[in-house]
């Protein structure tokens, strides 16, 4: 098929990097915004700018908000038949279900608490399952009143999420398809090695001046190698980090039955119940748990705030509740838990020190979804991020250079079409995300449904993108630049511009006051970087237009015409 | 001037050269190999999970361990079966060791459970 392994390379990269690539870009951008996810939300939720808290008093403030949550209705009507044996009799009404579970999240980055409930499936199909319906909120912890369940946290519940699931999960299959275009990345870095073989030369090659064939192949194989190993390591251990769930569920399928027998034995060496035991019990004060769990922590030199807080088996003699520290000030993803009888308060254990294999785990997994603090090292992988962004944009430009003028005189619409794709996914993508922004701060914050006015936005300024880059695609027929990547360059920059202008007037929060007066970093970051990407798109703009000034003269109608009869 | 190498050296490469394949033909073979490496990782993911826990290691250490060797393996795999010379035989290789290994690994957790 292949006349050496190094041609074989070349296609995989080519043709599997093309097919991928536009799912990659939206992996590699989102991802980059995701490191910021929380400051996202803070510009998006006005009332929820304030300082980042503590872990607040449990059983003052968290408990009673947790004792009046319900059952969220699409999950349980979603779930629920699937959970529910009809066989053993009628299906629990969703405000009946008991909680069986309560949990409660902060991180040192976010000033809102996350908070839920799994509730219990009486009559299940399978009872040795983890049946629960979910419902959760997000509360100021300083008073405790609810953030509305439709403000939507743009950062964390919609840019993140995209660059892992493409928020598609129907049947899982956004996992799926960004685990293929990760290992697609993996396979990419290794074939594109493969084919550069001299790779320390063009670590130092990028001739701007020259033809944008050359210019942007250039620009792919330096950024391919300057951010060669965060590029790796980022597609391989997103990969590792759901490896388990879906891409090699071992444990849920083929070995479930010894995953289960461990499952038990490990309930019984602990001292962790792994079931309920069907007798009530009161639940003893959490924030007694709490002073007990922090002086533990300060006894082991590592003093430190609650970052989750979990109750297992609610109201049940076998409860216990589980008090993780948040890690921030380390890589690894770990929180030194203590578990507390819940009855008692008692001390049930501790976790003990990790094994090799857990380290090894926990350092790789804690990299990349980098929960600790340190800002300038987020900098750094938002430029690895973006870098990754420029790599993958610059192969599809080098694509459609390649091959733009051998299409043209066959008269074949492929590069046309790959280029209003690259387009939607470079320009367009960006436009979508901004978008997002400028309408969440055009809907009143009382919109009824207004998270999902600003999803609709997302996609429908996404889908004007596409179809806007093939309405404008007739150039590239004759070989010339798409004027679609100029026009929407500019696009962006004004809808950025205008963003920060409608920030500024929705709530008063203009630079001179995040920045100087009241310094809010979370806001003036995204302002900062929203007038960074207005210059940077403007620039281009103005670029694009001087290469399509000197893009060759077309081909007459009766060129293409005779060369597609060739 | 230029060096061009003897007839006999341009005719003898053209004959070595193996006819194009489709890119249908292409995309179907990497379709394959796709399937065949990821279905003998799988079979190495869960053969090393059972095999490891049978040997007295905790399960959960196990499966950490083997989905941090699951792609490491996976990806050479998968760029073996599509360059090699003789596909069929790769693949016919790879889905042999698939089924293979995940069947030990289901026998082994019989016998770990019995």
């Amino acid at each position: 098929m292949f006349n050496n392994f190094r041609q074989a390379m070349t296609w995989l990269h080519t043709w599997m990097g093309l097919l991928l690539g536009f799912v990659l870009m939206v992996c590699f951008f989102f991802g980059s915004l995701a490191v910021f996810d929380r400051e996202i939300d803070r510009w998006a939720i006005p009332q929820t700018r304030f300082e980042p808290q503590p872990m607040p008093s449990f059983d003052k403030l968290l408990l009673p908000i947790l004792q009046k949550l319900e059952p969220d209705a699409k999950d349980y009507a979603d779930n629920m038949p699937l959970l529910h044996d009809s066989a053993k009799g009628p299906m629990t009404p969703r405000l009946e279900l008991p909680p069986d579970e309560y949990w409660a999240y902060t991180t040192h980055r976010d000033p809102v608490l996350t908070m839920g409930a799994g509730f219990r499936v009486p009559l299940a199909k399978n009872p040795d399952d983890h049946n629960h319906i979910h419902g959760d909120t997000t509360i100021d912890p300083r008073s405790g009143a609810r953030v509305r369940d439709d403000a939507l946290k743009i950062g964390s519940r919609w840019f993140y999420p995209l660059h892992y699931s493409l928020n598609w999960t129907w049947k899982d299959i956004g996992y799926w398809i960004v685990g293929l275009a990760a290992f697609t990345m993996l396979v990419a870095l290794v074939t594109g090695v493969v084919m550069h073989r001299r790779i320390f030369r063009e670590f130092f090659t990028f001739r701007p001046r020259k033809h944008t064939q050359r210019s942007a192949l250039d620009l792919h194989n330096l950024t391919g190698v300057v951010a060669l190993p965060f590029h790796f390591f980022f597609a391989f251990t997103g990969l590792v980090i759901f490896a388990s769930f879906f891409y090699f569920p071992v444990s849920h399928t083929l070995l479930k039955p010894l995953h289960d027998r461990h499952e038990a034995h490990e309930a019984q060496a602990t001292g962790l119940p792994h079931e309920r035991s069907g007798q009530a019990a009161p639940l003893a004060s959490v924030d007694a748990m709490v002073l007990e769990a922090k002086r533990r922590w300060a006894a082991r030199d590592m003093a430190g705030e609650v970052g989750f807080l979990q109750v297992h088996h609610v109201g049940d003699a076998n409860g216990y509740v589980s008090i993780f520290r948040a890690g921030s000030d380390r890589v690894a993803l770990v929180g030194e838990g203590i578990h507390f009888k819940a009855s008692t308060g008692g001390v049930l254990r501790e976790d003990p020190p990790r094994t090799v294999v857990s380290e090894i785990n926990e350092f790789l997994t804690g990299l990349h979804l980098q929960h600790f603090e340190h800002w300038l090292l987020r900098w750094l992988y938002v430029l690895g991020g973006l870098l990754g962004c420029v790599c993958i944009a610059t192969g599809f430009v080098f694509f459609v250079e390649k091959r733009k003028a051998a299409h043209a005189r066959a008269g074949s619409a492929g590069s046309l079409v790959v280029d209003a794709l690259a387009v939607a996914t470079v320009t367009g993508m960006v436009i979508a995300a901004v978008g997002m922004l400028v309408v969440n701060r055009l809907l009143p914050a009382d919109t009824v449904g207004k998270g999902d006015w600003e999803r609709l936005a997302f996609w429908g300024f996404w889908v004007l993108a596409l179809l806007h880059a093939l309405a404008r695609s007739g150039p590239v027929a004759q070989a010339r630049l798409n004027p679609a990547w100029r026009e929407q360059c500019w696009a962006l920059s004004g809808l950025a511009v205008a963003a920060v202008g409608m920030n500024w007037a929705t709530t008063g929060d203009h630079l001179m006051r995040t920045v100087f007066t009241h310094t809010y970093w979370p806001v003036a970051g995204v302002d900062l970087s929203l007038l960074a990407a207005a210059g940077i798109a403007a620039w281009s703009a103005r670029k694009l237009a001087l290469r399509e000034q000197g893009s060759p003269t077309p081909l007459s109608t009766a060129q293409v015409a005779e060369a597609a009869h060739v | 001037m230029a060096r061009t190498a003897p007839a006999t050296v341009q005719f003898s490469t053209m004959n070595d050269s193996l006819p194009p394949a489709s890119p249908a033909a292409k995309s179907r073979h990497a379709l394959l190999s796709l399937a065949a490496s990821f279905g003998f990782t799988w079979g190495f993911v869960a053969l090393g999970v059972a095999g490891l826990t049978a040997l007295g290691m905790d399960y959960h250490e196990s499966e950490k361990g083997l989905m941090l060797l699951a792609f490491v393996v996976f990806l050479p795999l998968f760029l073996w079966a599509f360059a090699c010379a003789r596909p069929a035989w790769a693949l016919v290789l790879l889905g042999t060791g698939a089924a293979g290994m995940t069947a030990a690994a289901w026998a082994l957790q019989r016998a770990v459970l019995a």
